[in-house]
C-alpha cells in the first residue's frame, strides 16, 4: 500500500504545505503581533499524545517556566503538525527527525530531548512475543504496521533497511498499513491484527513501564542504529520571538526545577539539550538512499 | 384407563377437590408457557434491536475505512465501539470486503486479517435475521456495509447471549416455583373449601347408601350443617323421608305378623279338619270300649286306636305350634320340618285336589346351618303361593338340594305364570314397599325372610306351564344361628 500511495502522499504533502504557507502566513504575522501572551506548542503522535495527564504535566511546566499561556495542539498525523509549524500557526512543535530533515530550510532546532543521557533513540522491528522470528527475513509475507509515513523510526528506518537488502516493502510484506501512532503499532502487533510493526524504540521501552501487559505480547526482532531523538523545532521565521526564547530556556533548564523534573520523570527523559542539525545526518542519509521511493 | 376408572370410583368429596387441583395445575402450566413464550419473543426482539443498532453504528463508523481498506482504522473503531456494560456483549465482530476477505476483526487471532472468512463461521449467520443459538448461548447477526447505495463489505457480529438466556432460565425457575407454590397453596385451599362444600352431600350419600343396604337412618343433629340453609333443607327432607319410611316399615311388620296369623288361620282350619277325622274315630272307639270294654282284645285294639289318633292330633298341634312361634325355636331345619310342612299344607292342598311332591336329593342326610323357623315359613309361603296359582288337580313340586355353601330350594307350579309385580317383589334389587292390597303379601314375606337370611330369589317360567321360583339360602355356622336366635 505505501508504495502505491507513496507518490500520492508526497504530492499531497507538498501541496498542503505550499497552500498552508501561502494562505496562512499573512494572518499568522498578524496573530503574532496580536497574541503575545500565548505560546502555541504542537505535539506529534511521535509521543504518547493520547495521554491527557502527560499533556497536563507538559503544559503546567512550560506555563510556569515561561510565564506564557501554553496552547497545546495535537493532530492525528505528523504531516498535519509539521504543516502547522512550517506555516507559522504553531510557535514550536515536538516533531520527528524525518520531517525536520525534510523541512530543514524552514525549521530550526529549539531543543533535543535526552534519553538515558543521550539525545539518541532507535527504531525497533517488533512481532508477537510467541512467534519464532529473530531477523528481518523472518517477517517476510507479514501484514506490517508502520506508524506514520513521516516517521523516522516508524517508517523510514524499515524502508531504508529493506532497500539496503534490495527489497521493497510492497514485495516483502503482504500488506503494510499505517496506525498513525507508535502506541497503535504496538497494539496492532499485540492483538494479532498485523504480524509485525516498526516502532519508536523509546516509546516501546517507556510503554513497557506504562502498559506492561500490552508490550509483553510483543518482542523485538531487530534494533536499528542510533538516530537523533525527535527534536523540538521552530519555524525559522519566528525563531527570534520572545515566546520562542522563553520556550527554549524552559526546555534547557527543565532539570533545574521541580515541575521540570516531574515532566522529565513522566517522559522518562533525562533532559533537553541544544543540538546541531548534524545530529540528524543519519536520517538524511536514509532519505537520500531511498531517494524517489518516498 | 384403570387410573381413570379408579378416579371415578372415588367419592365426590375427594373427586371434586382433586379436579379443582388438576384444573388449577393445568391453568398454571398454560400461564407459565404463555409467559415464557412472550418473554422469549420479547428477549429476541430486544436482542435483535440491540444487534441491529450495534451493527448499524459499526457499519456507519467503519464504512469510510472499509472503502479505503484500512484494517487498522476498522480495528480501532471496533475496539472503541465495544460496549462495556451492555446486557449482551458482542463477542466477535468481523468486517469483510465484498469478496468475504476479512479486513479486520476485534479477534484477529481467530479471524486473521486479509484471510478469506471461514465458511463454517459464515454459515452460522442467517440471511437478514438474527439467529439465537440456545446451545452455544450465542446470537449471530450480520448486515451489509454500503457506501452511496453500493455494498462495499459486510459486518458480522457474534453476541454473547448467555446473560439473556440466564435471565430466561431464572424467570422460568421463578415462574415455576411461584406457580408451583401458588398452585399447591390454592389447590390445598380449594381442596378443603370444596370438600367442605360437598361434605353435606357426602353425608347424604352415606345415608342413602346405608338405606339402600337396609340400614335406613335419620341424619343426626350433630351431622347437620351449622350454616347453609340449602343443605339443611335437604337433610330435613331426607329425615322426613326416613321417618315416613320407618312408619311404613312398622306397618309392614304389623302386616307381616297379620299375614302369618292369616296363614295360621288357613292352616288351623285345615288342622281342625285333620283333628276332626281322628276325633270321630276316637269317639267311635270310646263307644266301642264302653260296650265291649270288658273284652281284652277289643280293649287293647281300642287303646291302640286311641293312641294312634292322639298321636296324629299331637303331630298336627306340634306342627302348628312350631309354625306359629318360630322364634322360640332356635333349632336347625330338619327333615322333620319338611314332614311338618307336608302335614300342615295337606288340608289346604286337598281342598284343591292338589298334591305336594317333595324331591329331596338322596345325598342329603341332614340340613346344617339353616334356621328352622324362617325356612319353614318361606317354604310354606312359596308352596301356598304355588297352590293358589295352580289349577285344581295339579301337582306342586318342591325340590331340595344342598351343597357345602347353600341350600337350593325350587318350587314348581302349573299356574298361568308369575305376574310381573309379584316377580318384582321377589327379585327387585331394592325391596319394594308393601304390595297393594293383600295379594302377593305371602311372597313379600318370603322376600323379607330371604333378605334376613341373605338368600337370593329368582323366578323363571316352568315347562310347559307355570313358574319355578328358586331360593338359594347360604348356610351359616351354628353359633351364628344360635346367636341370631
Amino acid at each position: 500500500m505505501p508504495s502505491s500511495n507513496e507518490k500520492m502522499f508526497k504530492n499531497r504533502r507538498a501541496f498542503m504545505l505550499s497552500m498552508a504557507t501561502l494562505l496562512l502566513a499573512p494572518s499568522n504575522a498578524l496573530s503574532q503581533s496580536q497574541i503575545t501572551t500565548t505560546i502555541r506548542f504542537g505535539l506529534t503522535p511521535v509521543f504518547l499524545n493520547d495521554d491527557i495527564q502527560l499533556l497536563t504535566v507538559i503544559k503546567n511546566y512550560l506555563e510556569s517556566a515561561t510565564g506564557y499561556t501554553i496552547e497545546l495542539t495535537t493532530r492525528r498525523t505528523y504531516q498535519e503538525v509539521t504543516s502547522l509549524l512550517v506555516s507559522g500557526q504553531l510557535d514550536a512543535a515536538w516533531i520527528c527527525g524525518y520531517p525536520f530533515v525534510k523541512f530543514q530550510n524552514e525549521l530550526e532546532i529549539l531543543a533535543v530531548p535526552e534519553w538515558n543521557g543521550k539525545p539518541l533513540y532507535q527504531s525497533y522491528l517488533i512481532t508477537k512475543s510467541d512467534r519464532k522470528a529473530s531477523k528481518l527475513a523472518d517477517l517476510k509475507g507479514d501484514i506490517h504496521a508502520f506508524s506514520d509515513p513521516d516517521s523516522n523510526s516508524g517508517y523510514l528506518v524499515t524502508k531504508a533497511l529493506l532497500q539496503e537488502n534490495g527489497l521493497s516493502s510492497d514485495a516483502f510484506f503482504k500488506k503494510a498499513l499505517f496506525t498513525y501512532s507508535h502506541r497503535n503499532v504496538i497494539r496492532a502487533v499485540a492483538s494479532g491484527l498485523v504480524q509485525s510493526g516498526s516502532v519508536d524504540g523509546y516509546v516501546w521501552e517507556v510503554m513497557r513501564e506504562f502498559d506492561p501487559g500490552l508490550v509483553a505480547s510483543t518482542k523485538i526482532v531487530r534494533k536499528s542504529a542510533w538516530f537523533g531523538f525527535p527534536p523540538i523545532a521552530v519555524s525559522k521565521r519566528f525563531a527570534q520571538t520572545e515566546q520562542v526564547s522563553a520556550l527554549r530556556r524552559a526546555f534547557l533548564a527543565s532539570r533545574e526545577t521541580e515541575s521540570g523534573r516531574a515532566m522529565l520523570d513522566y517522559l522518562r527523559l533525562s533532559g533537553f539539550v541544544d543540538a546541531k542539525p548534524s545530529l540528524y545526518d543519519s536520517v538524511k542519509r536514509n532519505i537520500d538512499r531511498l531517494g524517489g521511493l518516498l | 384407563m384403570r387410573p381413570l376408572r379408579r378416579f371415578g370410583k372415588l367419592s365426590s368429596a375427594l373427586r371434586v377437590p382433586l379436579m379443582v387441583m388438576l384444573l388449577m395445575t393445568v391453568v398454571s402450566i398454560v400461564l407459565s408457557e404463555r409467559v415464557l413464550t412472550r418473554l422469549s419473543q420479547n428477549q429476541e426482539a430486544y436482542l435483535s434491536g440491540l444487534a441491529g443498532s450495534y451493527l448499524n453504528s459499526i457499519a456507519a463508523s467503519v464504512s469510510p475505512s472499509v472503502l479505503r481498506q484500512d484494517s487498522w482504522e476498522i480495528f480501532d473503531v471496533l475496539l472503541r465501539m465495544k460496549p462495556q456494560r451492555a446486557a449482551i456483549q458482542p463477542r466477535e465482530t468481523v468486517i469483510t470486503d465484498v469478496r468475504g476477505v476479512i479486513l479486520a476483526s476485534d479477534k484477529p487471532n481467530i479471524h486473521p486479517t486479509l484471510e478469506q472468512m471461514d465458511a463454517e463461521f459464515r454459515l452460522e449467520f442467517a440471511e437478514g435475521d438474527m439467529r439465537l443459538d440456545a446451545v452455544s448461548q450465542l446470537a449471530f447477526a450480520s448486515r451489509p456495509i454500503s457506501h452511496n447505495q453500493e455494498v462495499i463489505g459486510k459486518a458480522y457480529v457474534v453476541f454473547d447471549a448467555s446473560s439473556l438466556l440466564e435471565e430466561r432460565r431464572e424467570v422460568l425457575l421463578t415462574l415455576l416455583l411461584t406457580n408451583a407454590l401458588l398452585t399447591i397453596l390454592l389447590a390445598v385451599i380449594g381442596f378443603f373449601v370444596v370438600r367442605r362444600m360437598v361434605l353435606p352431600m357426602q353425608i347424604l350419600e352415606n345415608h342413602l347408601q346405608k338405606a339402600a343396604s337396609g340400614g335406613l337412618e335419620a341424619i343426626s343433629d350433630s351431622e347437620f350443617p351449622r350454616a347453609g340453609s340449602e343443605a339443611k333443607r335437604i337433610f330435613g327432607a331426607f329425615n322426613h323421608l326416613v321417618s315416613a319410611e320407618k312408619d311404613k316399615e312398622e306397618l309392614v311388620d304389623r302386616l307381616t305378623k297379620e299375614e302369618r296369623l292369616a296363614t295360621l288361620g288357613r292352616i288351623a282350619s285345615g288342622m281342625a279338619h285333620e283333628i276332626n277325622n281322628p276325633l270321630g274315630g276316637l269317639l267311635n272307639v270310646t263307644d266301642t270300649l264302653k260296650k265291649h270294654g270288658h273284652k281284652k282284645k277289643v280293649r287293647l285294639e281300642g287303646i291302640e286306636l286311641i293312641k294312634r289318633g292322639l298321636l296324629g292330633i299331637r303331630d298336627v298341634v306340634q306342627a302348628a305350634l312350631v309354625t306359629y312361634r318360630p322364634e322360640r325355636s332356635s333349632r336347625v331345619f330338619t327333615f322333620k320340618d319338611l314332614a311338618d310342612i307336608s302335614l300342615l299344607l295337606r288340608p289346604d292342598l286337598k281342598s284343591r285336589a292338589q298334591e305336594l311332591k317333595i324331591l329331596s336329593s338322596p345325598s342329603i342326610k341332614v340340613f346344617d346351618g339353616l334356621p328352622a323357623g324362617p325356612v319353614r315359613q318361606a317354604i310354606m309361603n312359596l308352596v301356598l303361593n304355588a297352590s293358589s296359582a295352580s289349577p285344581n288337580g295339579t301337582e306342586i313340586v318342591l325340590s331340595i338340594n344342598q351343597t357345602k355353601e347353600a341350600l337350593y330350594l325350587e318350587v314348581k307350579d302349573a299356574g298361568e305364570g308369575l305376574p310381573d309385580a309379584a316377580g318384582e317383589i321377589l327379585t327387585a334389587p331394592i325391596k319394594s314397599g308393601i304390595p297393594d292390597g293383600m295379594s302377593g303379601l305371602g311372597l313379600w314375606v318370603v322376600r323379607q325372610i330371604a333378605d334376613e337370611l341373605g338368600a337370593t330369589l329368582s323366578a323363571k317360567p316352568n315347562n310347559p306351564k307355570g313358574t319355578i321360583i328358586a331360593m338359594i339360602i347360604p348356610r351359616r355356622p351354628l353359633e351364628v344361628l344360635h346367636a341370631a336366635a
